[in-house]
């Protein structure tokens, strides 16, 4: 199973890649081919949401961060993808979370450090991913990010960000160039699934999404 | 022959003369004051004795790189008011023209604070033997999840960003991971005993800076020059 975020969505818009061009519809394109393209590969793929309003199921909430993290982590994915979209740039920008995969890193909160022990894995994914985009010719950058929600997802996960062909960012909205991104992602999650293990190193519990405060705070 | 009427509007014309003259004395006199208080010399600040040198961890949106630079600036002594008035420093560089990770101007930074590590927090543990009267007893045990300093003296800053920074701030992983990461190098480079970084907005936490870069989390004070590209 993949999971795929189409980041943003409803009202939040992401940010304004052109005067016409937002990047909620940049991301949710791209897993729209994305996922035909995997099922077409025989992998069952999960999204976050399928339409704009991005919204809980029977319920007219928008989605929260927390709500994607919490989905993904309930569907146990061999690899999560959260899918952004930028005007800076060129080609394909892959991040792992900033996490440390060992002992150290502060815990005052396991939810927002849910990822670490996946770290490790979350950088293969990438490595795969980012043979098979330079393969596909298409200019890549790789690097580590906080990202919300990827640090805590309990899952190899990325933050894969589409930026433009060349230096146009009209060209983000072209349908071929998302078309090859996506086939060159597929293609390195179809090696990838029979390569992904446990994590090393396991949380002592692994956490659930936090219940909301009822005045609205997040925790 | 001078008629009636033509002496009371004389008189009338005398007496707006005068009034008018009074005023424009007044307005005169407010006007001086005015001035003598903006020329007033007397520090209302305690004085920042000699400029010294310190590095500011500028970002680059072209490369996405992190550069330390040497600026020569006045600071105060005082730790958090030193890391404010660095963080203050840093954001206005980026409000200069040509600026290669431009921001907007004004201030970004409303407070501050370095708490000193580890921060004492306690749990409640609730014990599996109920009382004689049924009621469960609780104590106070020591937060086994506290943060723990990576040595001694070691401190967390928790920076309060001002709202109207943080939602004029461009929208983007790349954009908004260098802004943070700038902030960290530059704590890391001139307060080394901040250890770990943790952001507020108007004094709330917040998920997001634009839209990507995560404020929840506490992040780990590092030099950000070096590249934390992925093995």
């Amino acid at each position: 199973m993949i999971l795929l975020d189409p980041a943003h969505g409803g009202v939040d818009s992401g940010s304004r890649i052109t005067d016409s061009i937002a990047e909620k519809d940049v991301t949710l394109n791209l897993a729209f081919k994305l996922r035909s393209l995997l099922a077409a590969r025989g992998f069952n793929v999960v999204m976050t949401h399928d339409s704009d309003s991005a919204t809980e199921p029977n319920s007219p909430n928008p989605l929260t961060l927390d709500d994607r993290a919490g989905i993904a982590n309930h569907a146990h994915p061999v690899a999560c993808l959260l899918l952004h979209a930028t005007a800076a740039g060129n080609g394909v920008h892959l991040y792992s979370s900033e996490l440390n995969p060992t002992a150290g890193e502060p815990t005052a909160n396991p939810w927002l450090t849910a990822q670490a022990p996946w770290v490790v894995q979350s950088q293969r994914l990438q490595k795969q991913l980012g043979t098979a985009l330079t393969r596909a010719g298409i200019p890549l950058v790789m690097s580590r990010a906080s990202v919300r929600p990827v640090d805590s997802l309990t899952c190899p996960a990325l933050v894969v960000e589409l930026a433009p062909d060349g230096s146009d960012a009209t060209s983000l909205g072209d349908a071929s160039y998302q078309q090859r991104v996506a086939e060159a992602l597929a293609t390195a999650l179809v090696f990838w699934k029979n390569q992904a293990q446990p994590p090393d190193r396991l949380p002592a519990a692994i956490p659930a999404a936090p219940f909301p405060d009822p005045t609205g705070a997040r925790p | 022959m001078i008629s009636r009427h033509q002496r009371i509007l004389f008189w009338v014309l005398i007496g707006c003369i005068l009034a008018m003259a009074s005023l424009l004395f007044w307005e005169r006199e407010r006007a001086r004051d005015r001035v003598s208080a903006l020329a007033d010399a007397t520090p209302i600040d305690a004085p920042y004795t000699n400029t010294e040198s310190i590095t500011l961890d500028l970002a680059n949106d072209s490369d996405g790189s992190i550069t330390g630079v040497t600026r020569q600036i006045a600071l105060p002594d005082e730790a958090t008011a030193r890391a404010r008035a660095l963080l203050e420093h840093l954001v206005a560089e980026y409000a200069l023209p040509g600026s290669p990770h431009p921001l907007q101007s004004g201030a970004a930074i409303d407070d501050v604070f370095l708490l000193p590590l580890p921060l004492n927090g306690h749990a409640i543990q609730t014990s599996t033997n109920p009382t004689p009267t049924g009621a469960t007893p609780t104590s106070l045990v020591a937060d086994p999840n506290a943060l723990q300093p990576q040595s001694p003296g070691g401190e967390l800053a928790v920076i309060d960003l001002r709202s109207n920074f943080v939602n004029a701030h461009p929208s983007g992983v790349e954009v908004e991971t260098l802004t943070l990461q700038s902030i960290i190098g530059t704590l890391h480079a001139n307060l080394p005993q901040i250890e770990q970084v943790r952001f507020l907005v108007d004094g709330q936490p917040r998920e997001t800076l634009a839209g990507h870069a995560d404020l929840l989390r506490t992040y780990p004070s590092r030099d950000t020059t070096v590249p934390d590209v992925a093995p």
